[in-house]
């Protein structure tokens, strides 16, 4: 119950398609069964980079600043945008940094490479070991409902609006089986040289 | 049992904290004022936690707010005051002695001529909202607020709805809060509109 | 042997004016209460709520199905009963479409709130207790006398782990009644009565709009609104909402109504939930 992962609630995840990647979370912010917020989106994008983090929320919050000020330094020290990889990496050091006193999240990275137009997704544990898929990752407390959903539904090479509708079809469903998680849900679906980010109407219990 | 309450309306922020100053099974103080503290012209803060830690986190966010305006001659958004307020938390929830502090910022934006509420809780999760309250009060009174609360609010809706919390809570609550400081925050500043008793 | 005798034999006379405890509460016992086997150790008690009762022990491995909001409210026009249909194991939704009104029989309601099977059992087994009633005595059992069946029966299992919060609904003579009953023993009689893990945000909207002259149109309206005020705020409560109106005819339902149409609807009807974005906002 004060499993400090577990407080806040959250679900998210992230879906490889035809040269596409689909990141979604849901919008709920909670103190254990009392819902605070319906609008506490956990996606934050750095230059064409997604990071999807759910777990404790004032982890979430700290880590969007580390990673946008970290970031940003990248940006000016290298004089270009940071790639999903190199991001990925950065995200796991950041969290590494912390290996004895851990940030509770549990986040995943999402994004095209502008070089080689390759779709990439990773997951990370909260010390920063990073698991790169090729098909799909979950994360936050509604994990193993989404693994059953994406297990299922998923399939290789769908086009962004098939990849819209699986990863939307995924999320709902499986944070309608999860009482911490839920209250909306936020889509990106990301190709080369667009970014569609769309609002999920879903029940608010 | 302290009630902390923020109601947003179309101009303004109404602000409800209890009067009530309870330690151990006593009651000491019956008109206690010591739940807000002005931070800036258009932002104050109303907090509750443990005691010893509330004034001082406030006072110690309200003095480095203060000097900022001093040394920079620039007021600070609400938005900005609460995340200054976040990080100071957020960085003392990992330190040896963290302050135990639930906080709400409530300001009128000048720049974007809107009125603003954030939710903070000790554990320094922040969200901007447009009602909320801290304690067994939230339990009370969100589900009257998703029932009653407009974006429109005049003023004086806005108070009808405050007081209809308090009714709900003075029906409910086990412990007796000795009604309640009513206050506003507007384009005009920081007034105390009512006390309820 | 000897029990088996003992059971045959006449009762001894008692010698002394005074019944302990434990002999009035087997003279209130009704007859037919099951024989529940017990853990086969030394301290069942201790063993049970260990394992199973997430109260005293939130790292029991047995999660039993929890959370919900129920209410029940007297007015004018009767009784209206409103629960939502939730269960909870953990953060595990385990169903959506669990019945939390226990038809006891057609002119009485008991809700369901903590332990389902607990509940769903003993209120089942209630309805076994009023009709065995009406056959002895020729009458309608009480609502006050079936919640105190219903009382007595949990206050013997008291410190075992039974968890139970509910409200019996029905009518004495031309009389509408609720009666809280739960397992720690307590039975109230009263006008308006909030269960489970999402009360106090139902309390919130009944205790606005409840008067005693509400029409019965509206006191149906007032408790699916405060049910779904509840499913709103409290993630252990959600699903759906069952309504039903009791009058001295007995109870009619009035539909089984799902919180994910139903809360839009009263959004767009009302104005209302301006917590919940339609678009996308700023804090994105």
């Amino acid at each position: 119950m004060s499993d400090p992962s577990s407080i806040n609630g959250g679900a998210i995840v992230a879906m490889v398609g035809k040269d596409c990647v689909a990141i979604a979370c849901d919008m709920r912010l909670g103190m254990q069964a009392l819902t605070v917020s319906n609008d506490f989106p956990k996606i934050y994008q750095y230059n064409n980079t997604f990071i999807g983090l759910a777990g404790l929320a004032t982890d979430v919050l700290t880590l969007s600043e580390v990673f946008r000020y970290k970031v940003n330094m990248y940006n000016l020290r290298e004089e270009r945008d940071i790639e999903p990889e190199t991001f990925a990496n950065l995200v796991s050091s950041t969290l590494y940094e912390k290996r004895f006193g851990p940030y509770f999240v549990g986040p995943i990275v999402a994004g095209i490479n502008s070089k080689t137009g390759k779709p990439y997704i990773c997951g990370f544990d909260l010390i920063g070991c990073i698991n790169f898929a090729k098909d799909f990752v979950v994360g936050g407390t509604t994990s193993h409902q989404l693994f059953g959903m994406c297990e299922s539904l998923w399939e290789p090479d769908l086009e962004p609006e098939d990849l819209f509708e699986t990863i939307s079809q995924a999320l709902m469903n499986a944070q309608d089986r999860d009482a911490m998680s839920g209250a909306g849900g936020l889509v990106y679906i990301i190709t080369k040289d667009k970014i569609v980010k769309r609002l999920l109407k879903t029940r608010q219990d | 049992m302290d009630v902390i309450l923020g109601i947003t309306t179309a101009n303004e922020v109404i602000v409800i904290t209890s009067r009530a100053f309870v330690r151990g099974v006593s009651i000491l103080k019956a008109d206690d004022k010591d739940k807000t503290r002005i931070l800036s012209p258009h932002t104050m803060m109303a907090f509750t936690g443990e005691s010893g830690d509330t004034v001082q986190f406030a006072e110690f966010i309200q003095a480095n707010i203060q000097l900022h305006e001093m040394r920079n001659a620039v007021e600070l958004s609400p938005s900005a005051i609460t995340s200054f307020l976040r990080n100071q938390l957020a960085t003392s929830l990992r330190s040896r002695k963290p302050y135990n502090v639930n906080v709400l910022v409530a300001g009128y934006d000048e720049a974007k001529g809107k009125p603003e509420l954030n939710w903070v809780d000790y554990l320094s999760a922040k969200v901007s909202v447009p009602y909320a309250a801290h304690g067994y009060a939230a339990y009370y009174t969100l589900s009257l607020l998703d029932r009653w609360h407009r974006t429109d609010l005049t003023l004086e809706e806005g108070l009808k709805v405050a007081e209809m919390c308090v009714a709900e809570l003075k029906k409910r609550l086990p412990i007796d809060f000795k009604g309640v400081d009513i206050k506003v925050v507007d384009k005009d500043g920081i007034r105390t509109e009512k006390v309820i008793e | 042997m000897d029990s088996i005798v003992n059971r045959f034999t006449a009762r001894p006379e008692f010698d002394e004016a005074v019944l302990s405890e434990e002999e009035i509460r087997d003279c209130m016992k009704p007859q037919s209460v099951p024989t529940l086997s017990l853990p086969p150790i030394s301290q069942p008690t201790a063993f049970l709520r260990a394992h199973t009762d997430d109260a005293s022990n939130p790292d029991a491995r047995i999660k039993i199905a929890h959370g919900t909001t129920t209410l029940a409210f007297r007015f004018q026009g009767g009784i209206v009963v409103a629960v939502d249909s939730r269960a909870t194991a953990g953060d595990w939704i385990a169903s959506q479409t669990v019945k939390k009104v226990i038809e006891i029989n057609p002119y009485m309601l008991g809700t369901m709130a903590g332990g389902a099977a607990d509940c769903q059992f003993w209120e089942t087994w209630l309805g076994i207790q009023c009709r065995l009633h009406e056959l002895r005595e020729k009458s309608r059992i009480s609502v006050a006398a079936a919640s105190k069946i219903l009382s007595n029966l949990v206050y013997g299992y008291k410190g075992m782990g039974l968890s139970m919060g509910t409200m019996i609904c029905g009518y004495t003579k031309s009389e509408p009644a609720i009666f809280y009953v739960d397992s720690d023993g307590t039975r109230l009689k009263g006008d308006l009565f909030c269960v489970g893990s999402g009360q106090t945000f139902a309390y919130g909207v009944l205790d606005s709009g409840y008067k005693w002259d509400l029409t019965v149109e509206e006191a149906l309206a007032l408790g699916k609104r405060s049910i779904l005020a509840a499913t709103h705020r409290d993630a252990y409560s959600g699903g759906s909402i069952n309504l039903y109106h009791v009058e001295e005819k007995g109870w009619t339902y009035h539909g089984n109504h799902n919180v994910g149409t139903t809360f839009w609807e009263t959004k767009e009807a009302e104005g209302s939930f301006n917590n919940v974005p339609t678009e996308i906002t700023a804090n994105v």
